[in-house]
């Protein structure tokens, strides 16, 4: 376990570690920056995935860092394991951490980003090195904020207080649209304020240490507070620092933005590129007005690329959303040995498990519609046996190939919600559903001749070890 | 802070032909960029950023938006009903 006090910590590691690369020559924001980030994630895996401008057209003193996330090295170093962590070993770590809920909260007085004020005449435009990612974006946008806000009906319980992951775009010097999907839980506090017919406070806390992005990024419980998720992480409390109005805002934080989702306005947001790899086309979208602006001397703004997969967001986007799917399964259901929703956002699941009769696997595929993850954006589940690894696709690829017999496999469930940025969507935000059952039919499901599954011939593991020993003597 | 554009003020909106377009921001260094922005379909972009971004003539017609469409975006999420003072939850 690892706790980095603020994000220049972890990009002081990934630079020891040479994970970041330094670009030192001019670049210009456009298209520069999101060109660079783009091939960044297509240098391939076992590059260096973060990268770091300091020398932008127009600027003297701006920094702006990409990928920090972009890598299973960079992964496995946000969570303070060893960078050479296999993936399997990233899940089941992550999840054992999770199950470690509550953790604590730190509370205190004052923060570094609190060095600089700004809470007249904000222009946004002026505050931040804002940039176009990709060419059709509607405009310039904060995506990789962490948004917080807490429920106007129950403002003291810190248990509903909600750190999200939200996409902003800038629209004017002071006017940011967000993306609030109804899955996401602060759709949940803008719904409770618009029906008081009062503004919903919100914070903005950009350029901060790689987990609490990660926790933002988690469809947990609603009741459950990602900070104290972010403890339980980490081992050791999470440390905050309560704004004005009461939001806590991580204390390594780089820029702070206090505003209000304004109730009851929409106004046109988009496109952007986003995580299916798809624009996400224009839609009118909640707005928010920011009144103050706080930020560290010479601010780190941090950026997450977003293309077609994989790009940074898919690293983001993997372990945050198996863990809670196998979380939820695995209480109602002991025998769920892993879970994979690496793959765009999970929007596909692989769940692997033992089977306790006929008819199982089918049952778990549809609890998993039903997680918090599902309801919005799991629409193919595969169920694959125990002896199955989920995050092989090989072995996966084979249980689908010789398990599954269609007419008796296949559930397709019509018409349930979906995040609208599935492109398969009709109309938006609405999706059909499918289960692939691909284990092994069991009693009292008797179809296809499962009866002489090859196995190993005998003494093939001690070969394994001798031969490994001799490619190892090869090797020297 | 007032800003001073790099080029005059563009005529009309890239995105969306609007004739609404104001200065936004101007580079730190001066003369090096300005930021435009447009307050009807709410596109900005940056003086020196590719042509299709801030030509009209050159924006991708996917992209477009016209102004007399934007009403019928779809709303998300939707607004709820205010509560009635006798509702508390």
């Amino acid at each position: 376990m690892a706790a980095y006090k603020d994000l220049r910590e972890f990009l002081a590691l990934l630079d020891a570690q040479k994970l970041l690369l330094r670009v030192n020559d001019p670049v210009k924001l456009e298209p520069d920056l999101g060109a660079a980030a783009c091939a960044m994630t297509k240098l391939g895996e076992g590059s260096p995935a973060a990268i770091w401008f300091n020398n932008i057209a127009g600027y003297t003193d701006v920094q702006v860092a990409m990928g920090v996330h972009g890598s299973w090295a960079n992964h496995a170093l946000a969570l303070g394991m060893d960078m050479d962590a296999p993936l399997k070993e990233q899940f089941f770590e992550f999840a054992r951490r999770y199950q470690l809920y509550p953790g604590e909260l730190e509370r205190v007085t004052t923060a570094p980003w609190q060095e600089v004020v700004v809470d007249k005449d904000v222009n946004l435009y002026d505050l931040m090195p804002l940039f176009r990612m990709n060419r059709g974006d509607g405009g310039y946008f904060i995506d990789k904020p962490c948004v917080i806000s807490r429920d106007l009906d129950d403002w003291d319980n810190d248990d509903v207080e909600n750190v999200g992951v939200y996409r902003l775009q800038v629209k004017g010097r002071n006017r940011l649209g967000i993306q609030t999907v109804p899955q996401h839980d602060i759709a949940v506090h803008l719904a409770h304020a618009e029906e008081r017919g009062e503004d919903l406070p919100v914070a903005i806390a950009l350029g901060n240490e790689p987990l609490i992005t990660l926790m933002g990024a988690t469809p947990m419980l609603y009741n459950q507070l990602e900070y104290k998720m972010a403890g339980a992480m980490q081992g050791q409390p999470y440390r905050v620092v309560k704004t004005e109005k009461g939001l806590d805002v991580p204390w390594g934080s780089e820029f702070v933005l206090e505003g209000r989702v304004l109730a009851g306005v929409r106004e046109p947001e988009g496109p952007f590129g986003e995580f299916p790899g798809y624009y996400s086309g224009c839609h009118l979208y909640p707005v928010i007005e920011i009144d103050k602006v706080s930020h560290r001397k010479n601010p780190i703004y941090d950026a997450v690329y977003v293309g077609k997969p994989w790009t940074e967001i898919d690293y983001l986007q993997a372990m945050t959303t198996s863990t809670p799917i196998f979380v939820q399964l695995k209480a109602e259901f002991p025998e769920i040995v892993a879970v994979n929703a690496l793959y765009t956002h999970g929007l596909i699941v692989i769940v692997s498990t033992k089977t306790r009769y006929g008819g199982f696997a089918k049952a778990i595929g549809m609890r998993v519609l039903s997680t918090t993850h599902g309801l919005g954006y799991a629409k193919i589940v595969i169920v694959v046996d125990a002896d199955v690894d989920p995050f092989d696709l090989r072995q996966v690829m084979w249980a689908m190939s010789v398990k599954v017999n269609p007419t008796g496999d296949l559930i397709i469930a019509p018409n349930l919600s979906e995040n609208l940025l599935d492109p398969a969507c009709e109309p938006g935000g609405m999706v059909s559903k499918m289960v692939i059952d691909a284990t092994t039919p069991i009693s009292p499901d008797t179809r296809g001749h499962y009866g002489q599954e090859l196995d190993k011939p005998q003494g093939t593991d001690d070969w394994g070890k001798k031969l490994a020993a001799m490619v190892k003597d090869l090797q020297k | 802070m007032s800003a001073t554009a790099v080029t005059g003020l563009p005529p009309v909106c890239p995105r969306c032909r609007a004739a609404t377009v104001d200065l936004r921001s101007a580079s730190p260094v001066p003369g090096v960029w300005s930021v435009f922005g447009c307050s009807t379909c709410l596109y900005s972009w940056r003086s020196t950023e590719p042509d299709e971004n801030t030509d009209p003539e050159k924006y991708p017609a996917a992209f477009r938006l016209n102004p007399a469409d934007m009403p019928n975006l779809p709303v998300i999420p939707t607004i709820p009903p205010r509560r009635t003072p006798a509702s508390t939850s």
